[in-house]
């Protein structure tokens, strides 16, 4: 099952602009290491969970993997051959707003060799372009 | 480790001459402290990393003021590449200062040999120490921490002079079994479709339906 929120406010969302980078949750902080996001874009519950089993399957239960990000938004879409009109769609998936700086992953308790190889692996899954980060001293 | 830095002076403030300054290849400072009038600086960029890359938390600036700081702030843009605004506060060596130590763990832990998970949960730890005695990083010796060991902060072996500003009973360090494979995800999913806020659920069971 992938990730949805337990309790909404709203069943669906409007889809809304992603302006700017992001303020916050652009840092390193659980973990040693991290996967960033380079550009604007939703991540999908079903990408997010199967960036996880990837990471999990390399891992095999050595290091930790912290998921940062959550699918808050509901999208919609109508059927097709549907005609315009009848209101919007019904919510068909859920997905993560990323902002271009966003933490997505983040890896601890290994090596950089081997985190490098797992973020690896998930970045091939991502609809954004990601880049290798490190943690941070200062 | 006290690295020393070239600053210059700046008299024009603002973003926009902030942004002018960083387009130079210079990052804007500011440096306070000790009841004395603060002073707006700028240094070369190269040099900063180089101080930063060191892990020096107290500098020697040179140029436009003579005085050691401590390195209080220091902001990155967006994406942690490039520093854009640090700031300085005044210290002398014999100042007692609080300060972030990132803590590094030392030796191979029998724990994980036994198939647990080593957790640093505390990355840095803030100590009270003086300006002339700040430790580069506070090792956790990890050599006889077995499976469900913990190590808090009372554990660690601190500088003499220097004290741990966070709870004794802090941990810092666990050795824990690994969660099952979707153990966590179970807990932050819930059913087919969410719950509804402010809504009474239909006889069903089912949420009921968005009025249009």
């Amino acid at each position: 099952m992938a990730l949805m929120p337990k309790r909404v406010k709203h069943r669906k969302n409007q889809r809304g602009r992603i302006r700017g980078d992001a303020s916050r949750g652009n840092r390193v902080v659980f973990g040693d290491f991290g996967l960033q996001a380079e550009q604007p874009g939703w991540l999908a519950a079903a990408t997010i969970e199967a960036g996880r089993i990837a990471a999990q399957q390399y891992l095999r239960e050595e290091g930790r993997l912290f998921v940062r990000v959550f699918p808050h938004k509901s999208i919609t879409s109508i059927p097709l051959e549907t005609r315009m009109g009848k209101g919007k769609g019904e919510p068909e998936y859920w997905a993560a707003v990323i902002k271009p700086g966003t933490i997505l992953y983040e890896i601890g308790g290994v090596s950089e060799e081997a985190a490098r190889v797992c973020l690896a692996r998930l970045a091939h899954k991502m609809p954004v372009r990601v880049r290798f980060v490190k943690r941070r001293l200062m | 480790m006290s690295d020393s830095l070239e600053v210059i002076a700046r008299t024009a403030n603002g973003t926009r001459e902030s942004r002018r300054l960083r387009r130079q290849g210079l990052v804007p400072a500011i440096l306070y402290g000790h009841g004395i009038e603060c002073v707006h600086l700028s240094a070369k960029r190269e040099l900063l990393e180089a101080v930063i890359r060191h892990g020096s938390r107290v500098v020697e600036l040179k140029g436009a003021v003579q005085t050691s700081a401590l390195v209080r702030e220091l902001q990155w843009d967006t994406f942690g590449v490039e520093p854009i605004h640090i700031d300085f506060l005044r210290v002398s060596a014999s100042d007692r200062i609080r300060v972030k130590v990132p803590i590094d763990l030392k030796g191979e832990c029998p724990g994980q040999r036994a198939g647990g998970i080593l957790s640093l949960l505390l990355h840095e730890i803030e100590l009270e120490c003086t300006a002339d005695a700040v430790p580069e990083k506070i090792h956790a010796l990890v050599a006889k921490l077995e499976l469900g060991g913990l190590i808090k902060v009372r554990d660690l072996d601190l500088p003499k002079g220097s004290r741990a500003v966070a709870d004794a009973d802090e941990t810092v360090v666990s050795c824990v079994v690994p969660l099952h494979k979707g153990d966590d995800v179970a807990a932050a999913t819930g059913g087919v479709e969410p719950e509804l806020i402010g809504r009474k659920p239909t006889e069903e069971g089912e949420p009921e339906a968005e009025e249009a």
